[in-house]
């Protein structure tokens, strides 16, 4: 009796969640499979319209043969190695220095960092192609007349260039997820350093990190995750301006430009597929890894 | 750049879902599509270019059978392209599209048109330039009304001109000693720029010098991008690029505009349609623009197209004798071009003939001095070469010559291997699609 309730309680509660997830999930996920495995073929000159033909594997063949696509990986490795300790580090050590016991106005500070994220992604991107461009930047010209000259735009340039908007968007964020970790430590297992003789940078490196080591792994790894879909930021350089970020310099821009500039909806699919693919594997190594994190601590 | 797992996968099934909703919300059944019976037709078209406001509003006052709603998209590259062939695959496209003429067999390829022959009478084709006629008769069908040509032009700074005693251009030649010595006069000018973001001026470039990119032979595409025309220009572009004696600079970009402004770029290589955009663009520099045609290879006059728009009827459409005969009004008749250019955007010059008289009255040619720009243009559209072809795979094309062009001009690669790369992009496109391809290089 008490048992069949729970049941009926637990659909209850649990079936909304479950039809949105079928509708927004695995629906779409089901017809990019279907559309994957379809692709458009013409004869003579092409003018005699398209015929939609079963081609099974080929398009994810042609994906993955596709260097331009590969390469996107290449850039998601090399952006994930640049961004993601620059942001651990400098994440950390402002919520360490709003710590501590030298800040004064904490909150203002909490805030002022935290501001950025509350910024569309697509505006910041705006914003700094703005502030990237030579000629109309007050920040390039400073950087001239100072003597150092910097081409945001270039081949060399562009990683950087998204690095650094990825950092204004997302550094406060994390920081104040670091900063809520350390406020809940035990506020005794500091006195006790203190009373050991502790100074604030040892007590910082010592205890504090130690004690957040699992948000620091949480937000590494959904970083790296995240930055699987990175799009918005670098999609703004390749529309605006006439930077060296390509069209399918990440593989979700490769899907995008597959589907919308070339009129190939089936590589698309395959595209986004083995891309969601990546994300589930990912995924799973992440769960897993923090899972068993999470019993040691 | 979000971090949670479950929205990386939403996003990463994106398009999918964006796919399957429009799949969803297609199928609209129409109304009658004759207006014979007193109530007028209703079409909905979609453009961008200059002054289209102005036109619709002036055919919906003049006539009673047929009633326009205009709706605004985005330009071609900027987007509009991609929400027509998104429109036209969940079959919820409107009856009548802007395309310009490199786009127009990409989108006939993709069964997203329909053939207006029909309706599109010999009678008006014979009204219309040639050279466009031609470029929107495929596979002997026809498929678009052609609304202007747009014979390339060279805009340049007359007062600056004069200063820095330069002449005007005649040859390539005489524009890099023009580029050399407007750098030597103020080392912060240049002559021009070269659009990064933009290989359809490129293109132009090489149509003018007498390249041939794409060849229908029979049943067979020779597509020969890389031709020896084709890297003459793109050798001389990069030699400019080089010296530093022309700006890279995407296309109508805050940059490129604050140049021109502050004197930093006293020319501008274009089309017809662009004499509207200057003006708009800088109405403070009023009367200090001139028009020449563009410098040529020979000092003969000889012209590309760049751009261009046609009006085409999409698959989907069950009115398309309205849509054709609103098509056919806005390029064919006094009254449609009047509209059009009175608007003070638009420098459009027709593809019909006989009305360029009413275009160049009807353009308030102020902002060049009182120069009679449609004259340049009617002498450069004489001289557009006759044998350029677009091929059904521009997007292709277009795509990756712009991401190559991005890497110019920061000395990641050469205009000439840009093109090249842009080329074997062509041919493998048109394999994969199942057509024949001849690789001509």
């Amino acid at each position: 009796m008490k048992r069949a309730r729970t049941t009926r309680a637990a659909a209850i509660l649990l079936g909304p969640f479950f039809v949105l997830f079928t509708l927004v999930m695995v629906l779409p996920i089901g017809y990019a499979v279907w559309l994957s495995l379809f692709t458009e073929k013409q004869s003579g000159l092409g003018f005699g319209g398209t015929e939609t033909v079963f081609s099974g594997l080929d398009n994810y063949t042609a994906a993955l043969g596709d260097r331009a696509f590969r390469e996107g990986f290449g850039v998601l490795l090399g952006y994930c190695l640049f961004y993601i300790p620059l942001l651990l580090v400098g994440a950390l050590a402002l919520a360490l220095l709003l710590d501590s016991t030298l800040a004064r106005a904490r909150r203002f500070f909490q805030l002022a960092l935290f501001l950025p994220h509350a910024v569309p992604g697509i505006i910041a991107a705006l914003i700094w192609v703005y502030l990237y461009t030579p000629q109309l930047s007050p920040v390039v010209s400073a950087m001239e007349s100072g003597g150092i000259g910097f081409d945001f735009f270039s081949p060399d340039g562009a990683l950087p260039s998204i690095v650094n908007i990825a950092l204004w968007e997302w550094l406060g964020y994390n920081m104040v997820i670091f900063y809520a970790a350390l406020q809940a430590i035990d506020r005794s297992v500091l006195e006790a350093a203190t009373v050991d003789g502790a100074g604030a940078w040892r007590t910082a490196l010592s205890i504090k990190v130690p004690l957040i080591r699992s948000s620091l792994v949480m937000v590494a790894l959904f970083t790296v995750i995240g930055s699987l879909q990175l799009f918005t930021e670098p999609l703004i350089l390749n529309k605006g301006t006439g930077s060296a970020v390509s069209s399918t310099w990440t593989p979700n821009m490769y899907a995008y430009t597959a589907a919308f500039e070339r009129n190939d909806y089936g590589l698309a699919a395959a595209a986004s597929i083995l891309l969601a693919l990546t994300a589930a594997l990912l995924s799973f190594v992440v769960t897993r890894f923090t899972g068993r994190k999470g019993k040691k601590a | 750049m979000s971090r949670s797992p479950s929205r990386t996968s939403l996003a990463v099934v994106g398009t999918a879902t964006a796919l399957a909703l429009l799949t969803a919300c297609g199928g609209s059944g129409d109304d009658s599509a004759t207006g014979t019976d007193g109530k007028p037709v209703s079409i909905t078209f979609w453009g961008w270019a200059k002054g289209s406001k102005e036109v619709v509003d002036a055919f919906n006052a003049s006539h009673k059978n047929i009633k326009v709603v205009y709706e605004e998209i985005p330009s071609g590259n900027a987007g509009g392209y991609a929400k027509i062939s998104n429109a036209v695959k969940a079959g919820n496209a409107p009856d009548l599209v802007s395309i310009e003429y490199p786009q127009l067999p990409e989108y006939v390829s993709q069964g997203a048109l329909q053939d207006i022959g029909q309706y599109f009478t010999e009678d008006i084709r014979k009204k219309l330039l040639p050279q466009a006629v031609e470029l929107t008769t495929l596979g002997g069908k026809n498929w678009a009304v052609p609304f202007d040509a747009s014979p390339q032009s060279f805009y340049y700074r007359k007062d600056l001109f004069e200063k820095y005693g330069v002449e005007v251009p005649k040859t390539w030649d005489e524009f890099r000693k023009a580029a050399e010595k407007i750098k030597k006069a103020d080392k912060k000018a240049r002559i021009g720029t070269f659009f990064p973001d933009d290989p359809t001026t490129f293109q132009a470039m090489a149509w003018q010098a007498g390249a041939q990119w794409y060849k229908p032979e029979g049943d067979t595409w020779k597509v020969s991008t890389a031709d020896a025309a084709t890297n003459k220009v793109a050798d001389y572009w990069q030699g400019l690029l080089d010296d530093d004696l022309i700006r890279a600079n995407a296309s109508f970009s805050p940059e490129w505009t604050n140049s021109l402004k502050n004197g930093g770029t006293v020319g501008y290589l274009g089309a017809a349609w662009g004499a509207g955009v200057l003006k708009g663009t800088l109405p403070e520099q009023s009367g200090k623009w001139a028009v020449a045609p563009m410098p040529s290879w020979d000092g003969k006059p000889a012209s590309g197209m760049l751009g261009g728009s046609t009006f085409a009827v999409t698959k989907t459409s069950k009115k398309a004798k309205a849509a054709v005969e609103f098509a056919t009004w806005m390029s064919t008749t006094e009254e449609g071009i009047k509209a059009r250019i009175e608007s003070g955007t638009s420098s459009a010059f027709p593809a019909a003939a006989a009305l360029r008289p009413v275009a160049k009255k009807s353009f308030d040619a102020g902002f060049y001095g009182g120069e009679d720009i449609y004259q340049v243009f009617e002498g450069a559209a004489t001289s557009i070469g006759p044998n350029w072809n677009w091929g059904p795979t521009t997007g292709t094309t277009n795509t990756t010559m712009k991401d190559q062009f991005g890497k110019v001009a920061s000395g990641g690669t050469t205009i000439k291997d840009a093109v090249k790369a842009g080329h074997d992009a062509t041919v493998a496109e048109l394999k994969k699609r199942g057509l024949k391809v001849e690789d001509a290089g």
